[in-house]
């Protein structure tokens, strides 16, 4: 549509992006000037530009090994996102042709979503308790194993752990997301195939999936930069220990802002993150052809 | 002229007046939040406000994780406060950033800061030398044991050394039956029990910094105190689960109620959580046990108030500071919430401090020949993170992935 | 074979069921415990004896039905609010042509990787200054502003699906563009109006960090701040923060059941691209 009434449209975009730009981007400078200074809460009276110290300090920190951080962020995002959606997708299948108690069903399958990242982590945390932790408790019971395990006591299990809880917190999301997608396949498609005499899984790679693409590219997208940047479970699971093994970049922020006071530090570490981010997007939507996001 | 003068005096007396009883409102900002804690200080705050009829006092209880953060973020915004809870970790830093209010005028002219103990103030005077809080809590660790699970194991005494309370730890200990030993603590803050450990292989610890010897080197890698951290990672491997790597206080407490470990070494606040949990009839408390070298140097932590040095009442926020310093009020509030009181007239008077389980603490506090008070350096601009550097790197030690040579040299070398 | 399918059909969902209920289930069963059962060990799985006393502990000593207030406050005015801007917002990005249309969809899409605490100081600071500190109105603000890059982006998905030839034929009609937005194009968009709005609504509700840097008095609270100062130097208190947990569900679930008529049972019937 030609741009006729440009003042109508001016007025209907201007209030989404007024507040965008005030509370967000200008924010942002901030955040992206404090990157390049000396900010340190504990003494702020210092504060002055130090080029790219900051990031270098965080490359190079001996206490909190970098590259194990990037190691566990890539395998935190990636292994979360892949079994969030596979599930979640599996679900949505599961939920798509109505059965009796299908609501009922779906609200008592889809709860996690609506719980905080804090909550969910300090529940699981003590779920997973290697002492008083019910899951040892069941296993032991059931007889699976004879020890306690640790599991976020263990490095070897640590990591697993709090990715089992991501897992679990995000299957409702892609669920709802793409039986919404999967609703609106037109019911003709199938019928076509059918005659054709395709299978369930002829019918899902063939029809489905390539009707669903965009939901599936932009939800996966998204979700990847939110898991990303969601340091709460893990933060009340094992707050990156032990000995670093569920250190992320979003929790080796946090723990330069709130126990070293260091913001200069911190928002060196969000710049990385965004850094990451924006070339993870623009990768992303080049190799799957999609020009522009639409949900 | 003369009906001027009657205008003018009685307009001066009205505005007098209505600046007299106007009512002024103080924001008091506390941060080792936690239900029963708030609801204290609001008792004495009703207390305090029913005989000062024209303060209000507006008590801030932000979350006890992010209270620090949001006490640093409203000061250097000079968000109106007028009264704000330090701490031994805070009070650096506030003071750097100039939020803080020289006490020591109010304190000469205060009667109560006559009987405030010596460590008190040690810990008001942290930085520069001068005062910038008043002390209200002490934190000193002491030995808590189970009577009931160490009689029905058959054990009738308390250890009084290190080595003695390793060797009953290691004995008793019995996986198969989730039988363990000691209480462990693997993760947040468990510096404060390994140098606890460590450094009672010593005599010669620095008393104003703990981590240096009289002669003026780092402890860490000082042989005495490598047996003593080994002698650490011994109580983790021989008489804790494996799970005690990740414990924090809530898990060390639940161990010591469980009774799956009868052996827990806290600080006095613990005392109101585990008569909750347990009941005081299952458990009693002992002197920390000394180390070989016959000592046991103990460090204190604390809390206090101070007034912001832009409050623009800091004359009615002083009144309750005054007031809730006070002897009387200050033993009221540690009995109802644990830590140990700032006047030595407390333990003199007051027969709950110096009986039961408080026995322990007061025979620590008097006997300076075995129980040191050594100050952490929280002055130092290398203490902020050091507490999350200390526990990457000690949980690597107990999981054997590094060596303790190097690790103690890092840290000597990062103490230098 | 059609049976084999069904069975493992029915496994599949026991299975999810299970996943998902066990930690709801361990709540649960926590806030009815009472508080001196809590620890117990060996583990009880089932209650000895039902016991109120946490939910009890929890209204009597905290106020918490002034916090449930405060979140349904700020989380309802910030969800519409954002619905309601970006209802405009994204109508405006789909439906017009001009030059910048995609940095702003971009720029939109960027706020999404901005990490929160990367904002937090500098937007403090910002209302600091103007005195908007201790004001549900500014949580209000911040969580609305939260919302808006999603729920923009989300809408113009959802708009671009409804052929253009059904409001010009309005247009035709006589209609003016407000009223052919309101008369035919949001009717046919409310199932994915009310998803994003239900979307808006939980993460608000949620939302801790900001809440406990910019509140001060308790009775400006909200729920996840309550929740959250359930946790002191003493450890987490299990009795207050289960039953607290559970409560604070129970909103979140009605905004659900109510959002969910129009997600599962079929989104946009009709005339839609997909």
């Amino acid at each position: 549509m030609k741009n006729k009434n440009s003042k109508i449209f001016w007025i209907m975009i201007i209030p989404t992006f007024i507040p965008v730009i005030l509370l967000t981007y200008i924010p942002i400078l901030k955040g992206f000037i404090i990157a390049f200074q000396n900010y340190n809460l504990f003494n702020l009276s210092n504060v002055h530009f130090i080029g790219f110290k900051n990031f270098r300090a965080v490359f190079s920190d001996t206490n909190f090994n970098f590259l194990r951080i990037l190691l566990n962020t890539f395998l935190w995002v990636a292994i979360s996102l892949f079994f969030q959606f596979v599930l979640g997708f599996g679900l949505a299948l599961l939920l798509k042709k109505p059965f009796k108690g299908r609501g009922i069903y779906s609200g008592l399958v889809f709860y996690p979503w609506a719980l905080s990242g804090f909550a969910i982590g300090l529940v699981w945390s003590w779920m997973f308790n290697g002492q008083f932790g019910m899951i040892n408790d069941i296993l032991k019971r059931v007889g699976l194993i004879h020890q306690n395990i640790g599991f976020l006591s263990d490095p070897k299990y640590a990591l697993i752990s709090v990715m089992i809880t991501n897992i679990w917190y995000g299957i409702p999301f892609f669920a709802i997301m793409l039986l919404a997608a999967l609703q609106s396949v037109p019911i003709e498609l199938y019928e076509a195939a059918e005659i054709d005499g395709a299978g369930y899984l002829r019918k899902l790679f063939n029809i489905t999936i390539p009707y669903i693409k965009p939901t599936i590219i932009n939800t996966t997208l998204l979700r990847a930069i939110w898991i990303m940047n969601f340091p709460e479970i893990i933060y009340a699971m094992t707050s990156g220990g032990p000995a670093n093994s569920t250190n992320i970049l979003a929790t080796q922020m946090i723990n330069k802002i709130y126990n070293f006071y260091d913001y200069g530090q911190g928002s060196a570490i969000g710049l990385v993150i965004m850094a990451i981010l924006l070339t993870y997007a623009i990768i992303y939507l080049k190799v799957t052809s999609l020009k522009e996001l639409e949900l | 002229m003369k009906k001027l003068v009657i205008v003018l005096v009685s307009i001066f007396l009205l505005v007098s007046v209505v600046s007299f009883s106007a009512k002024v409102t103080l924001n008091f900002i506390e941060v080792l939040t936690s239900p029963g804690r708030t609801a204290l200080l609001k008792k004495i705050i009703s207390d305090f406000e029913a005989l000062h009829p024209n303060i209000r006092i507006n008590l801030i209880s932000p979350p006890y994780e992010q209270a620090d953060q949001k006490a640093t973020l409203m000061l250097n915004t000079n968000q109106p406060l007028d009264i704000v809870e330090v701490r031994d970790y805070t009070v650096k830093q506030f003071v750097n950033n100039k939020k803080l209010l020289n006490l020591e005028s109010y304190l000469a002219s205060w009667p109560g800061s006559k009987t405030l103990l010596p460590i008190a103030w040690q810990a008001a005077r942290t930085v520069n030398n001068t005062a910038y809080m008043v002390p209200q809590e002490f934190y000193i660790k002491a030995l808590f044991y189970r009577t009931d699970v160490l009689k029905k194991l058959g054990v009738n005494y308390v250890p009084k050394t290190m080595t003695e309370l390793f060797e009953l730890c290691k004995e008793i200990t019995d996986p198969s039956k989730n039988q363990y030993g000691f209480s462990f603590r693997g993760k947040a803050w468990e510096f404060k029990f390994s140098d606890l450990i460590s450094t009672s292989f010593l005599d010669d610890i620095d008393i104003n910094n703990i981590y240096k010897k009289t002669d003026g080197k780092p402890y860490f890698n000082d042989p005495r105190a490598i047996q003593g951290l080994k002698l650490y990672i011994r109580f983790f491997k021989e008489t804790a689960p494996k799970d005690a790597i990740n414990w924090g206080f809530n898990e060390q407490v639940n161990a010591f109620v469980s009774g799956t470990a009868p052996f827990l070494i806290q600080d006095p606040d613990t005392v109101g959580l585990v008569d909750k949990m347990l009941g005081r009839d299952k458990y009693m408390v002992a002197p920390i046990p000394v180390g070989p070298s016959g000592k046991a140097y103990l460090d204190y932590g604390f809390a206090g108030l101070s007034i912001p040095s832009y409050s623009k009442h800091k004359k009615e926020a002083w009144e309750f500071i005054k007031y809730i310093s006070s002897p009387s009020v200050n033993a009221y509030f540690c009995k109802n919430y644990g830590p140990l009181p700032v006047h030595s007239v407390t333990y003199k008077t007051n027969p709950y401090f110096s009986t039961g389980v408080y026995t322990a603490w007061a025979y620590m506090m008097e006997h300076p020949e075995k129980y040191v008070f050594a100050k952490y350096l929280l002055s130092s601009p290398k203490w902020p993170g050091w507490p999350q550097i200390h526990q990457a790197d000690m949980q690597s030690l107990l999981l054997g992935k590094v060596s303790i040579e190097k690790v103690v040299n890092k840290w000597a070398k990062y103490w230098q | 074979m059609k049976i084999i399918t069904r069975f493992s059909k029915i496994l599949a969902l026991t299975l999810y069921l299970i996943f998902a209920l066990i930690p709801l289930y361990w709540i649960i069963i926590t806030s009815l415990k009472g508080p001196k059962e809590i620890y117990t060990f060996p583990i009880k799985y089932l209650p000895t004896s039902i016991s109120l006393e946490s939910y009890k502990h929890l209204f009597k000593f905290t106020n918490f039905a002034i916090y449930f207030r405060n979140s349904l406050i700020v989380s309802l005015s910030a969800s519409f609010g954002a619905l309601l801007i970006t209802m405009f917002g994204g109508y405006a990005v789909s439906r017009y042509n001009f030059r910048f249309k995609k940095y702003m969809l971009l720029a939109l899409f960027f706020t999404q990787m901005v990490p929160t605490f990367m904002v937090m100081v500098p937007l403090y600071t910002i209302f600091s200054k103007v005195g908007m500190v201790n004001k549900l109105t500014t949580l209000a603000i911040l969580y609305t502003n939260m919302m808006i890059p999603f729920s923009a982006i989300m809408a113009k998905g959802f708009f671009d699906r409804i052929p253009i030839s059904l409001e010009e034929a309005a247009l035709i009609d006589g209609c003016s563009r407000l009223q052919a937005l309101f008369k035919i194009v949001i009717p046919l968009t409310l199932p994915g109006l009310s998803a994003i709005f239900s979307f808006s609504f939980v993460n608000t509700w949620n939302e801790l960090f900001l809440a406990v840097m910019f509140m001060n008095s308790d009775v400006k609270m909200t729920i996840p701040v309550a929740l959250n100062s359930f946790i002191s130097k003493a450890g987490i208190g299990w009795d207050l923060m289960s039953a607290g947990l559970v409560i604070a569900l129970l909103p979140t679930m009605v905004v659900f059941a109510f959002a969910q008529r129009y997600i599962v049972a079929g989104l946009t019937r009709g005339a839609v691209k997909g």
